[in-house]
């Protein structure tokens, strides 16, 4: 399924104050694929995805989801086939009710009510919060508000899920929930995360970002256990990893 | 509207309320509206020496809180809350109008009658705008404006105003808490950071519009707002509002009290 | 400055809302066809920023007291005028709604007393002004006092006007001038004080959003001119309706122009009033009803044009009295009745 492939030439990105966030990356990404995008904080991984996603446009290279290049133009195309997930929920809920808010991406591609319906009883059904549907965001807990956020990009059907630190900020059960939800979705997944156990869980390959440039692109199991590339980028050899602490054992 | 804690706290409250499934919450949003606004028009339009005729219009806010199964306490603190304003404005009233009246043998300032029937409207007007949104919340009354045909772009913001309040009053709150904790004897936010607190705060909300905006264009916002379908007024509905506009034209034309008492008064004289 | 609802007459409080919602249409009309959509999450946050910030409390040097902002000013600087005062108007819908600060029908005259006066008066008439030749510090402090100041000056004026002409005080005019407008004086130099401080802060760290709020707003004297005739029109259109409508109730602009021109003419004439209190006459039924003299005599005194003063005598006024207690009495049983009901049906459905 060439359609799915998602493909980055050469990116270059200046923030309008002059600040370099990207600095030439290129990957491609194949259907089914599950890419963890790992990095320090300000390594760029955010202005990365932004520009994944359309919502800022590299001042040099291209996007291209399948054969189609992202541009102002195929952006409402686009956007039907790339879901992201922000990191902070509260960003992505505006609107009052959960309902409403996953309602929002079907009501604005014209869908019939009743389809409208279906596609969020759908989506608040596989993330398990269909008895929330009512709620007002603000009286949700972290993790209601995480797959909340998770059920509004999947009424929206898309083949591809793009995630911002999806387990940033979640007590242990709440990230496992999360965590689970995630491997229940079976297209293109792309996750950025500090969290380099969840990314050594849930993603077969890893890119490294370093200052704006992409460090090492690679099969998880590889990458996570490199300690000296770990240490340069600002990162470390997740706990699953290490040394056992209490028999000193090697994993 | 000094503690952030109780702003956020009656905001919930309101919104709980307004969650439940009574015989009133289920009424159309828009028929509500209506009635609210046609009770206050009837309530403010009473002269301002009349108190009697203004006491059968009790019936109304009493009737919705039982049938709403709302509690009495919190909306009767809103009130009391209201009051020192108008209680101002009002306490005024017997020093300037000082012709007198008799009543059960005594005199008394007309001032106090005026004084009155201003405490009484504000009291209705206040239950009244209160009890509308403790049975309909904000997302169906904006429903309601909705057909009223208020455009699409108010209706958003007022919702994306009503949805973010919460979230940057604990935001300030968490601000305000680490200010305080470094300036203990300060009552308020010193001036060398008033700009700096509040500035950043602002920013900070910039940023994060510009990301709901981005989250928005994400799932095919564009200028547009959809709401979803609202359900058909019924015949219940109607009959609603019917009957309470009547009751509200009634007890404008008639003063209830006064022939109530007359009767009873002319009977036992 | 909230104006309550129980403080005005529905001729005063529904001229204000046409005129507001008059303004607000022409708002929106400015925001779809010259800006981007961007500014709608904008403005609605910014909204729910307002309200975070009046729980700021800013300490007023030199007073030992301190004191919040309302935020008209800010949102013009910000955002422009037509975006600030559709903001204005959402902040202050959800203050009626959930904290009962003003009231439905009041609602009109409080967008107007603090909305329109400062994004469409103050703001283009005296901060842009000021501000055309360069951005300063001392600019920015000078300018957002000033229009601060004027701003609530003709916001507090209005609220005197609007209070008057709904004639539910006893307050004579000069009287409340007096209270409102130092006491607004005050208020409007803390409010442009502070305005001032985060302007200048948001000019320093991000003067790029200083310079779009300024750049994309074509306030030209058209603009402004189709603004406020619209308004008048508005305002002038209502308020004749309805006070022909209330034409025979002294209550509200009548009862202020009556007072202006000095003349009383206590009769109650024609119209809907007088159909009214004929009907009630007819359906009458008891004889020695004292609330009908009532109506007919007007108790010939005050010479302000005053409404009938409706207990007469003494019999009147036990009648109400009586009357009034049985009909709280009722309405209290039957509140109470219901509650009492709905919690059994519980009982037994528990
Ligand atoms: N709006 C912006 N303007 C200027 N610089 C920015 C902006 N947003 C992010 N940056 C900078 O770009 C770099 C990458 O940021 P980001 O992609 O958010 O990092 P990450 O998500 O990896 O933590 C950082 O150095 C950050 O300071
Ligand atoms: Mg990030």
């Amino acid at each position: 399924m060439s359609h799915h492939k998602l493909e980055a030439k050469n990116l270059h990105f200046n923030y309008p104050d002059g600040h370099n966030a990207v600095k030439g990356m290129s990957f491609s990404i194949h259907h089914g694929e599950s890419v963890g995008i790992i990095g320090a904080n300000g390594a760029g991984k955010s202005t990365l995805l932004m520009l994944l996603m359309g919502v800022l446009f590299p001042n040099q290279g291209e996007v291209c989801v399948g054969d189609v290049q992202v541009t102002k133009k195929t952006l409402p195309m686009i956007r039907q086939r790339l879901g992201m997930v922000f990191q902070d929920p509260d960003d992505q809920l505006f609107m009052n009710t959960v309902y409403d808010d996953v309602a929002f991406g079907p009501r604005n591609y014209k869908l019939n009510e009743k389809e409208v319906e279906k596609r969020v009883l759908n989506a608040l059904e596989v993330v398990g919060i269909l008895h929330l549907k009512d709620r007002a965001p603000f009286k949700l807990s972290g993790g209601e508000k995480r797959a909340a956020a998770i059920a509004s990009v999947l009424s929206m059907q898309p083949d591809i899920l793009v995630m911002d630190e999806p387990t940033a900020a979640l007590d242990p059960k709440s990230r496992r929930r999360v965590m689970e939800l995630l491997r229940s979705f079976k297209h293109t997944k792309i996750v950025t995360s500090h969290d380099l156990d969840m990314i050594y869980e849930m993603c077969d390959r890893t890119i490294v970002i370093k200052n704006g440039e992409i460090a090492a692109d690679g099969v998880t199991s590889e990458i996570l256990v490199n300690a000296e590339l770990m240490d340069a980028c600002g990162l470390e050899v997740p706990l699953a990893l290490q040394n056992c602490p209490v028999c000193g054992s090697k994993k | 509207m000094a503690n952030i804690a109780d702003s956020i706290y009656n905001m919930r409250l309101l919104d709980d309320l307004a969650r439940q499934e009574t015989l009133i919450h289920k009424l159309h949003p828009l028929v509500k509206l209506l009635t609210t606004v046609s009770y206050l028009t009837v309530v403010v339009s009473f002269g301002r020496y009349e108190v009697a005729g203004l006491l059968p219009l009790f019936f109304y806010p009493v009737m919705v809180l039982a049938l709403a199964e709302l509690p009495l306490k919190p909306i009767l603190l809103r009130i009391l809350l209201v009051s020192p304003f108008i209680i101002g404005i009002g306490i005024l009233n017997p020093v300037f109008d000082q012709q007198t009246f008799e009543l059960a043998g005594k005199e008394f300032s007309r001032g106090w009658v005026t004084f009155l029937s201003i405490l009484l409207k504000s009291g209705l007007t206040v239950t009244a705008a209160l009890l509308l949104i403790a049975t309909t919340g904000m997302d169906r009354l904006a429903g309601a404006l909705r057909i009223l045909k208020v455009p699409r772009i108010f209706v958003l913001q007022l919702l994306l105003t009503y949805r973010y309040i919460s979230v940057l009053m604990e935001e300030v709150a968490r601000t305000l808490r680490a200010y305080s904790l470094r300036a203990p004897k300060q009552k308020g936010v010193h001036r060398s950071a008033w700009g700096s607190l509040a500035g950043q705060l602002l920013l900070r909300t910039f940023d994060r519009a510009q990301r709901i905006y981005e989250a928005m264009c994400l799932r095919g916002f564009a200028g547009e707002y959809h709401s979803g379908e609202i359900n058909k007024i019924s015949g219940w509905d109607w009959a609603y509002l019917g009957g309470w506009v009547a009751f509200f034209v009634l007890a404008r034309m008639y003063n209830i009290p006064l022939l109530i008492g007359s009767l009873l008064t002319g009977v036992i004289r | 400055m909230h104006m309550a609802d129980a403080l005005i007459s529905p001729v005063v409080g529904g001229a204000m809302w046409a005129a507001t919602a008059g303004v607000a249409a022409y708002s929106i009309k400015k925001v779809q066809t010259e800006m981007d959509e961007k500014k709608i999450p904008l403005m609605g946050v910014m909204g729910a920023f307002i309200f975070a910030s009046q729980m700021i409390n800013f300490t007023i040097p030199a007073t030992g007291s301190s004191g919040h902002i309302g935020g008209g000013l800010i949102l013009a600087i910000l955002l422009g005028p037509y975006a600030g005062f559709l903001t204005i108007a959402s902040v202050l819908a959800i203050q009626a709604l959930f904290f009962a600060d003003g009231g439905l029908l009041a609602y009109g005259c409080n967008v107007f007393n603090m909305g329109f006066f400062s994004c469409f008066i103050a703001y283009p008439l005296i901060y842009k002004v000021l501000m055309k030749k360069e951005y300063s510090t001392t600019r920015i402090f000078l300018a957002s006092v000033l229009t601060a100041v004027i701003g609530l000056q003709l916001g507090a004026f209005g609220v005197v006007l609007e209070t008057l002409f709904s004639g539910k005080t006893e307050l004579p005019f000069g009287t409340f001038v007096l209270l409102m407008q130092p006491i607004h004086l005050a208020i409007g130099v803390v409010e442009g004080l502070v305005t001032a401080a985060i302007a200048t802060y948001i000019w320093n760290a991000r003067p790029e959003i200083m310079e779009k709020a300024s750049s994309g707003e074509t306030i030209g004297n058209i603009s402004i001119k189709k603004v406020v005739a619209g308004l008048v029109a508005a305002a002038v259109v209502t308020g004749a309706g309805l006070s022909w409508f209330a034409s025979s109730n002294p209550d509200g602009l009548e009862w202020a122009m009556i007072k202006t021109a000095g003349t009383a003419e206590l009769e109650a004439t024609g119209g809907l009033h007088q159909q009214l209190s004929d009907l009630q006459s007819k359906t009458a039924f008891l004889p020695d009803y004292s609330f009908k003299a009532s109506e007919e005599e007007p108790e010939p005194s005050g010479g302000e044009g005053e409404e009938a003063w409706p207990a007469v005598d003494g019999g009147t006024s036990t009648s109400g009295l009586v009357g009034g207690s049985l009909t709280l009495i009722l309405a209290a049983l039957v509140g109470g009745g219901i509650s009492l009901m709905k919690r059994r049906k519980y009982r037994i459905n528990s």
